[in-house]
């Protein structure tokens, strides 16, 4: 890559010479060039990055499509051989293509971004996203019970990456294509920029970083742009009325939590038992597994549940309009758990993302009903405990308590349900948290024998800040425009070897006993301390920031102060290595908890 | 095996910009081109999923109607046709669950066009299912004032009709009235729907509308014998018996074997000859009149004590049955009819036939309707009462 900011200095000069054929050009072109520093590059790049996952998360969305008119018909047929002959015959297919072809396509593509960013350097191979688009639009299409916003993710991933690799720009903002991909790919299959972006930064990268925020953004709206363009402004579901009346109905949606936080577990708990017990059976029954799996699920359709086929959006838009009995919806939301747990854990590649909000959809429904059955005051709709139960299983499941806040808004397009969401939601994650230690996409990480950063474990992890390794302000602190041999006085009675001095008008500095002595000895003692000192001031902290800031410093000098915010002047504390040392050995854990 | 592309971008950020624009636009335009393919495929897929299920809910297969119209929509599911008659599907399934997504899918299409008729007497339907008269007639109105994609007279007409049948049949006439009032106003030169108009104003028991109407359709077809009939009963029901008898008697002249209008004008005969309170007769007529239906109310109650086995000139209390009390109030009534011939006793009609109104209507309600003349004395009694009222 270029350095594009070695143009910059450039201009061009006041009075320029009549420009040649061929100087013109030339010179807009150096002009442009000088506009192109990497970061606004990067910028652009992103809105690129967007543009290319937009377009092939629309071809992704039709391949699904047609694939299942293709293999299952238009029409939903219960009873028709096709249900389990079409998923079983698919899953041969879809396995065969994941081993010999396409071997880092299987699960759902969130945790391969995630290591390509920490581990890979951003490296995604170009294949995953033509063996997901591939092998994850046959399994969706043939009806595994599998969505298609992660593969959409790692399709748009897979695509940044490329393109970077291309460009060759540096491996810092290579490492960060990833993620603004994922974000692309993710917005495009969602139609919901805002939680994909929440999504990628509370899941891909772990952490809130503002300096890829922007490129995110950027992505993401660019290829909803395009999606809405090609596909339509609809939404997902229709959505219903949805109200939220009487404080007291929070109630309803924190047992609707309760029940969906212990469903959570169970979802989680199933696919991480199951998983790597069917990884670790003889490569040879990696064949049959999706076949297998596709079987089962075809028989549960055939048997009277079409509906857990495929993602079941239309499922969900049914459920949300009241179209099924609450027994109905318990059935196909266990039912949904089994089928997506067989699909994903044989290796079938495709998401979790929509049949979690299926699940979350069909138990919300249910709960609803049975409390509304029971206490007949309650006002929320159908609609409404279906929207909650979507974020609900979100929080539980995904473990993405923000992104699942605002996925249902972005969805519903209603702030009315915002606190039965939030408090459902809470509810749900606490469960899920107090009964699985590890987040779900964490555990199928550590299956795979990596070790990921997660944003959950960055929130339980304490920060360790100057103040915690902060000592007492010295008793003697040095004046820069009192006399040196003023200030030798002063030291005097004192045990310490190293003085602060307050500069003036601001700053500080350091010197030590002996510097002090010598200066008096030579002669200077009717000199300002501050004018004998050098002019390059000594570095301050704050006692809120992280210890490891201090860490830049702590070699260099041998106290360093911690002064307020308000007031630069006005002394907290000091730090000094072993000080700093000292709080880390007493805070040390191990890597990875 | 690993894939990479050859590296053809060069290495200058406007020429780079320039590549990706120029490799954007390509992408833009295959994938239109592959979009627009397949959404003309979707969309002739869904037209014949639509006649399929246009199919199935004429046959009253409302599930299969709903299924097929549900996969029309995966193909097109911005196609307000196939939302349109999926939502009339949910709806006439007659399953409550369903009214639901009717609605939902019919709210989506109004607030796409508020003013699309169409959408609006569904919805309106939707709500006479619910038996929300408001929303009902609320949505009637608006289909009523919107835009039809044909023969729109007719369409309005024909919703203002379901509105009035609806509010009919919610009980509400007075409503229904209005509604009537306004259909009348409207209604084209035609019989038929002036017969249907009159029925209405039969239901609503606004019989001068019904009548009004019928008269109508015999200004357009005089012989019209289901007129005559109609006309003549909505007289006679709203007490105008000299105008029915005129209408019945052309309607029994007209069609001999009308059974019903040849039983309504006896009746009508017997009140227009019995009825004391009529204008133009003579004092001597009316005193004849009353005496005659003083001896008939007597006739009247000792056939209704007989029926019900009571033996009312030797039983001692009133309290005994409310025939007694009427044979007491018969027989204090009785000397009066001696007086009626003085001019001094203004009031002696008046309290005597009140006397055989009490006995007709006791009578009718403890052995039931009566016939012939005690039928025309009731029916004068209610006349009267409607009058005094």
């Amino acid at each position: 890559m270029r350095d594009f900011s070695s143009t910059s200095e450039s201009p061009l000069p006041s009075a320029q010479p009549p420009l040649s054929r061929f100087q013109a050009p030339r010179r807009l072109f150096s002009t442009l060039e000088g506009v192109f520093n990497e970061e606004v590059f990067f910028l652009i790049l992103s809105v690129f990055i967007g543009i290319f996952s937009g377009l092939a998360v629309v071809c992704f969305r039709l391949a699904i499509d047609w694939t299942h008119l293709a293999l299952l018909g238009p029409l939903p047929e219960t009873h028709s051989w096709r249900l389990f002959a079409v998923p079983a015959l698919a899953g041969l297919v879809v396995a065969a293509l994941v081993i010999h072809v396409f071997p880092t396509i299987r699960g759902s593509g969130v945790n391969q971004t995630k290591a390509a960013l920490f581990i890979f350097n951003g490296f995604i191979p170009f294949r995953t996203a033509i063996g997901k688009f591939i092998c994850s639009g046959i399994a969706i299409g043939s009806g595994q019970s599998l969505g298609p916003e992660d593969p959409s993710l790692q399709i748009g991933a897979a695509i940044a990456s490329a393109l970077g690799r291309q460009l060759e720009i540096s491996r810092e903002k290579l490492r960060l294509m990833a993620p603004v991909g994922a974000a692309a790919g993710l917005a495009a299959a969602f139609n919901a920029p805002i939680s994909a972006v929440l999504f990628v930064i509370e899941e891909v990268i772990g952490r809130w970083s503002a300096g890829i925020l922007g490129s995110v953004v950027l992505s993401a709206v660019s290829s909803v742009v395009i999606v809405r363009w090609f596909l339509g402004s609809e939404p997902l579901f229709r959505i219903p009325v949805t109200t939220f009346k009487r404080p007291s109905e929070l109630l309803a949606y924190a047992v609707l939590g309760i029940v969906g936080g212990l469903a959570s577990v169970g979802f989680a708990k199933s696919i991480g038992y199951l998983r790597p017990r069917m990884k670790a059976l003889p490569r040879w029954t990696q064949y049959f597994q999706p076949a297998v799996a596709g079987l089962l699920i075809g028989l549960i359709a055939f048997l009277g549940a079409p509906q857990i086929m495929g993602a079941g959006y239309d499922s969900m838009d049914q459920a949300m309009h009241g179209q099924y009995a609450w027994k109905m919806l318990a059935i196909l939301a266990v039912l949904k758990i089994v089928a997506t747990t067989l699909s994903f854990v044989s290796g079938a590649p495709g998401g979790m993302f929509a049949p979690t909000l299926f699940v979350g959809a069909m138990l919300g429904g249910a709960v609803g009903d049975i409390e509304r059955f029971y206490f007949p005051h309650l006002t929320g709709s159908t609609g409404t405990y279906v929207l909650v139960g979507m974020g609900v299983l979100f929080a539980g499941f995904l473990r993405a308590p923000m992104t699942s806040v605002f996925m249902v808004l972005e969805v519903s397009g209603n702030y009315e349900i915002i606190v039965p969401v939030i408090v459902a939601n809470t509810f749900s994650y606490l469960i899920s948290r107090s009964l699985q230690d590890v987040p779900i996409f964490d555990l199928l990480t550590r299956q795979d024998g990596l070790i990921l950063p997660s944003l959950e474990e960055d929130r339980d992890e304490a920060i360790l800040r100057v103040e915690d390794a902060m000592l007492p302000a010295p008793n003697t602190i040095l004046s820069a425009e009192e006399y040196v041999d003023a200030n030798a006085r002063r030291v005097q009675d004192s045990t310490e070897a190293n003085f602060l001095v307050r500069m003036h008008p601001s700053g500080w500095n350091i010197v030590s006993r002996e510097q002090l002595q010598r200066l008096f000895l030579e002669g200077k003692g009717e000199h300002t301390l501050g004018s004998l000192l050098s002019p390059q001031s000594l570095p301050s902290l704050y006692p809120d920031l992280p210890l490891d800031s201090a860490l830049r410093f702590v070699n260099d000098y041998p106290l360093i102060p911690v002064v307020n915010r308000a007031n630069s002047r006005k002394l907290e504390g000091v730090v000094s290595r072993d000080s700093v040392f000292k709080r880390y050995e007493t805070d040390r854990t191990p890597v990875g908890g | 095996m690993s894939w990479s592309f050859p590296k053809l971008i060069p290495r200058s950020a406007p020429v780079i910009l320039l590549v990706l624009t120029l490799a954007a636009a390509t992408g833009f335009a295959a994938v239109s081109h592959l979009v627009a393919r397949y959404n003309a495929n979707q969309q002739s897929r869904g037209r014949k999923l639509y006649q399929q299920g246009l199919a199935d809910a004429a046959a009253n297969r409302y599930d299969n109607a709903i299924d097929v119209f549900r996969a029309a929509l995966t193909c097109d599911p911005t196609n307000s046709e196939y939302q349109l008659s999926l939502a009339r599907a949910l709806r006439d399934s007659n399953d409550p669950r369903r009214l639901d997504e009717a609605e939902s899918y019919l709210i989506a299409l109004w607030q796409r066009a508020p003013q699309d008729a169409a959408v609006n007497l569904a919805l309106a339907r939707v709500a006479a299912h619910r038996g929300s008269i408001e929303d009902a007639t609320r949505y009637y109105h608006n289909a009523m004032y919107g835009v039809w994609n044909s023969d729109p007279d007719a369409n309005r007409s024909k919703a203002r009709i379901e509105l009035i049948q609806f509010l009919l049949k919610q009980g509400a006439p007075d409503k229904a009235r209005s509604e009537l009032i306004a259909l009348a106003i409207a209604l084209p030169p035609d019989s038929t729907a002036h017969l249907q108009a009159a029925q209405l104003f039969a239901q609503a028991q606004d019989y001068s509308g019904e009548l009004a109407q019928y008269e109508e359709v015999l200004r357009l077809d005089p012989s019209n014998s289901a007129a005559l009939a109609g006309a003549g009963q909505a007289a006679y029901n709203s007490a105008n018996y000299a105008i029915a008898h005129g209408y019945l008697q052309a309607a029994v002249n007209t069609n001999p074997q009308d059974a019903d209008s040849r039983q309504l004008l006896a009746t009508t005969e017997l009140i227009l000859r019995n009825d004391p309170f009529v204008g133009h007769i003579s004092d001597a007529d009316r005193n004849r009149r009353i005496a005659a239906a003083f001896a008939q109310a007597e006739k009247r109650l000792d056939d209704c004590a007989q029926e019900k086995g009571i033996d009312i000139k030797a039983a001692a209390t009133p309290a005994a049955s409310p025939l007694i009390a009427l044979q007491s109030l018969w027989t204090d009534a009785k000397p009066d009819l001696t007086r009626l011939r003085s001019p001094a006793e203004t009031d002696l009609p008046d309290a005597i036939m009140d006397a055989v109104f009490q006995i007709e209507q006791q009578t009718a309600v403890t052995c039931g309707q009566p016939m012939g003349l005690d039928l025309a004395l009731l029916l004068i009694s209610q006349e009267r009462e409607e009058a005094n009222r």
